[in-house]
């Protein structure tokens, strides 16, 4: 699979490079600002470009800017947003354009658990969805008297996941679950909420996403 | 005789007038005043050129056209004095608490560094020695405390985040007062009502003292008042930014406490207004004024 990396500070464009190469990844591009990162996917088309939200020259939100013209200039390269603090507003706004999937919203802490960390650039790279779980827990735990409340505590726990952007399997894999008995709480977490089923992961994140918010 | 004294006194009321209507300034008032004078004494001057040429009349509206400005030039300075006087006492007042407010702040910002993330680091450091020391002979051990530092590298980049959210949320630079505050409701625990309008960016000063007192009062109704919802009202009229923080908790907050002293001072120091009614029983309602002058 092949990367663009955008980020400011050399430490950690070099550790990312370093992280991704390790896993099998090809980074075609590292650059520093906005500009480079528009520049090296128009060159490249990666399959995946992860942007650090904060860029020169002014250090707000360049590269969300950035990452939200990618998407609708170069369709075909998913991005990865990285940033030190996540706000689900930022989410919202990705997931607005991300259309066919192919977006991610990540802490850059993520970077520490490695296996995780590349597991959700490979899904974001593949089309499908990565959102932080602090972004997750606050939509999920921002209102007492919830609807969420008809849901059992193991029910939570996969929609938690399942908003993450996790396919089946890997909701499966981090609950010590079957795919099986993760389908039937899936199951019915949908009729619970009254939320029409979906085939695709990416679907499924925006229906149960867009259920939180409004919510 | 009382021809030039209406006439003078005519003048004046209608420069007072005019600056009133145009805002100017005390200074520009008396100017505008001694140059109507000037040119009505001149307009008499030539009406007695073309007429009689006898009596020179026009010396009493003159002699009484300068008594006035007189006057008024040494009553304008003498009230200027006070008023300077007074505006020096307010600033030395709310520069001290400003200071003191910004070392209160900084010294928290130690302690919280201090205590949290550099012992983290230390914490950290002492993991990776230990594990480098059993690499060797207990490789399960090794990895066992590599993946304890591993942790304490999540646990220190939490608190640091936490910090740099508390020092200057990145929300509010980014987005602006609105959508920061949206952010704070999002997170609160409590249900939380947030009625924000504005149509342009104010200054980035009164956008951070604003947030602190929605912040701080949230986090107060939350904490202490027992409230089951809270609202927050953010509204601009002319010049001032109004915010409004209102909860059905118990009252009884007291103004002299820590939390809204800083607050104060922070409001104070931008020349703003800050009012906590908090009646035993509640509810509490924290309104702070900010002068955002364009």
């Amino acid at each position: 699979m092949r990367v663009v990396i955008a980020e400011d500070l050399a430490l950690l464009r070099d550790g990312m490079r370093r992280l991704l190469e390790d896993n099998e990844f090809e980074v075609v591009a590292a650059v520093e600002d906005a500009d480079g990162l528009v520049h090296a996917v128009r060159r490249e088309r990666p399959d995946v470009a992860i942007v650090d939200i904060r860029l020169p020259p002014g250090f707000r939100d360049e590269g969300l800017r950035a990452a939200l013209e990618l998407r609708r200039t170069a369709p075909d390269t998913a991005v990865l947003v990285v940033s030190q603090y996540v706000e689900h507003a930022y989410a919202a706004e990705l997931l607005a354009e991300a259309g066919g999937g192919g977006v991610g919203y990540l802490l850059k802490d993520r970077v520490i658990d490695v296996g995780d960390f590349v597991d959700a650039v490979r899904r974001v790279g593949e089309g499908g969805t990565a959102l932080d779980p602090e972004v997750v827990s606050q939509l999920l735990g921002r209102r007492g008297g919830s609807p969420l409340d008809v849901l059992t505590p193991r029910e939570r726990e996969v929609l938690a996941l399942m908003a993450e952007g996790r396919s089946n399997a890997a909701v499966a894999r981090a609950l010590v679950l079957t795919v099986g008995a993760v389908e039937k709480h899936i199951a019915s977490i949908f009729q619970k909420l009254r939320l029409a089923p979906s085939d695709s992961d990416h679907r499924r994140v925006l229906a149960v996403l867009a259920y939180l918010q409004e919510s | 005789m009382l021809l030039p004294l209406a006439l003078v006194l005519a003048v004046h009321g209608w420069v007072e007038a005019v600056a009133e209507w145009r805002g100017l300034r005390r200074e520009q008032g008396l100017l505008v005043h001694a140059g109507i004078s000037v040119a009505v004494v001149l307009f008499l001057v030539c009406i007695w050129a073309v007429t009689s040429r006898g009596y020179f009349w026009p010396e009493w509206p003159a002699f009484a056209a300068a008594v006035v400005l007189g006057v008024r030039a040494v009553a304008e300075y003498a009230l200027r004095g006070t008023r300077l006087a007074r505006r020096v006492g307010e600033l030395e007042l709310t520069r001290a608490g400003a200071v003191d407010a910004q070392e209160a702040e900084l010294r928290r910002i130690e302690r919280d560094l201090h205590d949290g993330a550099q012992a983290r680091l230390v914490a950290l450091g002492m993991s990776l020695g230990l594990a480098e020391q059993r690499m060797a002979d207990d490789l399960a051990g090794a990895q066992r405390l590599v993946a304890e530092a591993r942790e304490g590298v999540g646990e220190a980049l939490r608190e640091l985040r936490d910090l740099a959210r508390g020092i200057h949320p990145p929300v509010l630079a980014d987005r602006g007062l609105v959508a920061a505050i949206a952010t704070l409701a999002d997170r609160s625990a409590l249900p939380v009502e947030v009625d924000a309008q504005l149509d342009r960016r104010v200054p980035p000063a009164v956008e951070t003292a604003a947030y602190f007192v929605a912040a701080e009062s949230l986090a107060n109704a939350a904490k202490h008042a027992g409230a089951t919802r809270v609202t927050i009202a953010v509204r601009r009229s002319g010049d001032v930014l109004a915010v409004e923080i209102a909860d059905d908790g118990r009252g009884g907050a007291d103004p002299s406490g820590g939390g809204l002293t800083g607050l104060r001072r922070r409001v104070e120091a931008l020349d703003g207004t800050l009012a906590v009614t908090s009646p035993a029983g509640g509810p509490t309602v924290v309104r702070a004024e900010l002068p955002c002058g364009s």
